[in-house]
């Protein structure tokens, strides 16, 4: 990076079934409280990126409406869209703006109302999530089915069962329930996610993020700009890696870990400076529960085929080796797409600056990582924050 | 209250584009295609090669047997599917190299043999006994 950039203020709705509000309004909870934590107005906003995939809500141009009700007109050009890593797409963009220098201070909105239609016209349109030619119009995949391949194999290959994903889903539940803004609050067994009722086997319901409505925001700013302010607790940007993978999921050739998220990692370790042993906290991209035990594989936190051990002896807890979603992950907290990545970064400021209440995590170093997946790894985004 | 409907209607080029490929479903074929100039063969079909740069393609049978490799039964079906019983994606690496989805006909396991066969529509994998 030319310049060094910063997250200043960050902001975040509370997530779920958010039939009370259109667009608008949940975009505003999140970027009002983005506005006070930074102690900012519009008027220091250069420039805003919103992420949003749109597609399941009425709104399907969000960004008008979304800058017209914040107050943002004339500094909102443009929209992007990474599937669920949409949010990271948005960070990328304004990240990239600060650094080159074309902009000091910007202002990141991920937003998605994905509970405006039913579900199965939802799973119509994530089943898509790959290409719709040469998989969902010939054989009806739904989003599930993607990680549902992955799962099998993984299992197969290296005996994970149902029962290690289910502990994922009950990791996830426990620390959402000390999350006021998370989707789902209650606490759920290992039993409750095995008798859950079987979406694309061997992925149930229990090992399926919902589907959310919310709206997450980040205030980033330049270091120059940073100390005119005098802000005493900025969050750095030390990495950011990105990738891709194939549109049809067949011609990857393997199914046992998400190759855009590796050489995501990668980039954004070598960029950082940073080792897999350095992340003291992570948010993982946990939308079913064998996407955090390839995560964990995938980041370099344990060897390929071993996630599943991390669950087991509770190495990803609260004060664990590397702590990871302690806000309830995507799993219970609530998987909004385009929020998602926006939230992930909302989490990790909140945790570096020690603001996390009872999930707070203890840190030595303060270093902490955000792993972001669109599709079914067809994106990747990995970034990495210190205090 | 209920939002006004988006009722989407798509035209696509499908049997045109990609007609040898439809025709093989038919005849039980499953075809990709491979460039003349590099060799490189492509499944889904492409009609370019972006590593040559040249659209010189030949079709080409992708293979008859193969092993699959992972599957998921859908049991909560998409708008579109719903007629259907519930069905198994797989997804089968043939004997000449590629890998391709599939619905999966018998009782699955990773690593069985198959034998492609196509019901007009889409590919088939038969486990084979």
């Amino acid at each position: 990076m030319n310049r060094k950039v910063g997250v200043i203020g960050v902001g975040m709705s509370k997530f779920g079934r958010r039939n009370d509000v259109t667009v608008r309004e949940l975009a505003w909870e999140a970027v009002k409280e983005a506005f006070e934590d930074a102690g900012l107005t519009q008027q220091d906003i250069q420039l805003t990126v919103i992420g949003s995939t749109a597609y399941r809500g009425t709104e399907i141009y969000p960004a008008p409406p979304v800058s017209e009700y914040c107050g943002l007109v004339g500094k909102s050009p443009l929209r992007v869209e990474a599937a669920c890593a949409t949010g990271s797409s948005a960070m990328f963009t304004a990240v990239n703006a600060v650094a080159s220098g074309m902009a000091d201070i910007v202002l990141v909105i991920g937003i998605d109302k994905m509970t405006e239609v039913d579900t199965s016209t939802s799973l119509a349109i994530g089943g898509r999530g790959g290409n719709y030619y040469w998989e969902f119009h010939m054989y009806g995949t739904t989003f599930p089915t993607y990680y549902a391949l992955y799962a099998t194999r993984h299992m197969a290959l290296f005996g994970t069962t149902e029962e290690d994903m289910a502990l994922a889903a009950v990791k996830a539940h426990k620390y959402a329930s000390y999350n006021e803004k998370a989707h789902f609050r209650n606490r759920i067994t290992v039993e409750d996610v095995l008798k859950s009722r079987v979406i694309s086997w061997p992925i149930k319901l229990l090992d399926s993020s919902p589907i959310s409505d919310g709206a997450a925001a980040a205030i980033i700013a330049s270091e120059e700009r940073i100390r005119e302010l005098k802000i005493d607790t900025p969050i750095w940007v030390r990495g950011m890696g990105y990738s891709s993978d194939t549109s049809y999921i067949a011609a990857r050739g393997e199914w046992v870990g998400l190759k855009a998220a590796k050489d995501a990692a990668y980039m954004s370790y070598k960029m950082s400076g940073y080792t897999p042993h350095d992340i003291e906290y992570a948010t993982v991209h946990d939308c079913f529960t064998i996407a955090e035990i390839m995560a964990y594989e995938d980041l370099g936190f344990v060897e390929k085929g071993k996630g599943a051990v991390l669950l087991r002896e509770g190495q990803t807890e609260k004060d664990g080796k590397v702590a990871v979603n302690l806000f309830g992950g995507l799993k219970a907290k609530g998987h909004p797409l385009g929020a998602t990545g926006v939230a992930m970064v909302y989490e990790v400021v909140k945790q570096l600056r020690e603001e996390a209440g009872p999930v707070q995590h203890s840190f030595k170093n303060y270093v902490a990582l955000t792993h972001n997946v669109g599709g079914t790894g067809h994106y990747a985004f990995v970034g990495i924050y210190s205090r | 209250m209920d939002g006004i409907p988006l009722i989407m209607k798509y035209t696509l080029p499908a049997e045109e584009l990609y007609k040898p490929f439809w025709e093989g479903l038919k005849r039980g074929e499953v075809l990709g295609t491979r460039c003349k100039k590099c060799g490189t063969l492509y499944f889904p079909p492409q009609r370019d090669c972006p590593k040559c740069m040249v659209s010189d393609m030949e079709w080409v049978d992708v293979g008859k047997s193969g092993e699959l490799m992972t599957y998921s039964v859908v049991e909560q079906k998409p708008q579109g599917f719903e007629n259907f019983d519930r069905y198994t994606i797989g997804i089968a690496k043939t004997e000449k190299g590629v890998y391709l989805m599939c619905w999966v006909i018998g009782a699955p396991k990773v690593g069985a043999k198959v034998s492609l066969t196509s019901d007009g529509h889409r590919v088939l994998c038969e486990v084979k006994a």
